[in-house]
């Protein structure tokens, strides 16, 4: 007779193993191929997928790489002529490093992988925007509206974005220059206000043992349960946050209503900052993904030679 | 100081909201449906606006009072 310890321990490492058959398994059949995609919402803004057949490390990988590999452009260099405004030099630029701009990224390049090879930039790498802003006699807002670009394509997502207030005599008069960059070396580079990932639910409710109390339907912060005729219908999955209020307000022993997760299906949530398509930040995210896994490759090779 | 750019949270663009915000709080309106309707959804960005004080204003009317005071004495 074994332990229960003893029993746990062989059931878990029975499990491992068969979870590392079955993933090398579908990379080696059904590889990536298998992935199933399902659009649940999009719009300019923002994406929403529901993602089947994959695992948490490739989910993970995807929206890390979104993070911190995607380029975009925004202002990391502010030449300041004139200020007399109430925010100082330091604040100012920094508010309008912050400022989302629209991203071309099949015109500019990394000023790290252009070819002109320059400090300052070269017309493929670098775009000026000159702001110069006076008051009259009355206090003015100075909007990130009011920069003139050099490429009309690259110009601030939003004309209404306040940079700084200006009382009767001031003025403010500054140069940015705007540069393709990546989020792993400031947060203005990121293309995504949200990107998350998440277990979807699965909820399992025992009809025979269900007395339709509908306590887990008015629990429910999400309202994912309804009740249609004489059953309780789960209404929309993806909203569920798998908080299990539902099963502690089952007053059935053993709970008449299961919450899990499967681990091979998640839902996807991108939010952008509008410098890019969320279809687009995908894409480039899977380029890059690709890109350094041949990197990989090619070294591995180098290494069996 | 002035309405933050970005979510200090998130990074979602909240500083062009405001502007509007205000003047539809200011006209009635209620705040949590004004946020709603600028798809603010998240709490972090939606404290962003509603906690909110633009001081700017009350140390700018030290400039223009300034201004005014020495238009007097050099007329
Ligand atoms: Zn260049
Ligand atoms: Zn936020």
């Amino acid at each position: 007779m074994m332990e229960p310890a003893e029993k746990a321990v062989e059931e878990a490492g029975e499990y491992r193993s068969n979870r590392e058959r079955k993933t090398v398994f579908s990379f080696e059949i059904n590889g990536v191929g298998s992935m199933n995609i399902k659009t649940l919402k999009e719009d300019d803004t923002s994406i929403h997928l529901l993602i089947k057949g994959t695992n948490a490390a490739f989910m993970n990988t995807l929206r890390r790489i979104i993070l911190t590999e995607v380029p975009t452009m925004a202002i990391d260099e502010v030449v300041v002529i004139e200020n007399s405004s109430v925010l100082r030099d330091e604040f100012v630029a920094h508010r309008i490093g912050l400022m989302p701009l629209k991203t071309d990224l099949d015109t500019y390049n990394l000023p790290e992988a252009c070819n002109c090879g320059s400090e300052f930039g070269c017309n493929l790498c670098r775009v000026s925007l000159a702001l110069e802003s006076e008051s009259g006699d009355h206090t003015i807002t100075v909007y990130s509206g009011d920069f003139k670009s050099d490429n009309p394509s690259v110009v601030p997502v939003s004309n209404r974005i306040p940079i700084t207030k200006l009382a009767p005599e001031q003025k403010v008069k500054l140069e940015a220059y705007a540069r393709l960059g990546k989020g792993k070396d400031h947060a203005r580079w990121q293309p995504v206000a949200v990107c998350t990932y998440r277990y979807l639910p699965i909820i399992k409710i025992n009809e025979k043992s269900c007395d339709l109390c509908e306590k887990c339907i008015k629990v429910c912060p999400r309202k994912v349960l309804r009740k249609t005729g004489d059953e309780i219908v789960i209404h929309n999955i993806e909203d569920c946050s798998l908080c299990q209020d539902c099963v502690d307000a089952c007053e059935k022993t053993p709970n008449a209503i299961e919450v899990t997760w499967d681990d091979e299906s998640y839902t996807f949530n991108l939010e952008s900052t509008e410098a890019l398509k969320p279809r687009r930040i995908l894409q480039e995210a899977l380029k890059i993904l690709d890109e350094k896994l041949n990197n990989l490759l090619d070294q591995l090779k180098g290494i069996q030679e | 100081m002035i309405i933050p750019v970005r979510c200090f949270s998130c990074g979602k663009l909240v500083g062009d909201k405001w502007e509007d915000f205000t003047r539809r709080v200011k006209e009635g309106e209620d705040a949590g449906q004004v946020l709603d309707d600028f798809g603010v959804t998240r709490y972090c960005c939606r404290r962003m606006l509603l906690s909110h004080v633009e001081i700017i204003d009350e140390i700018i009317q030290f400039h223009e009072t300034g201004k005014k005071r020495q238009l007097h004495s050099s007329s």
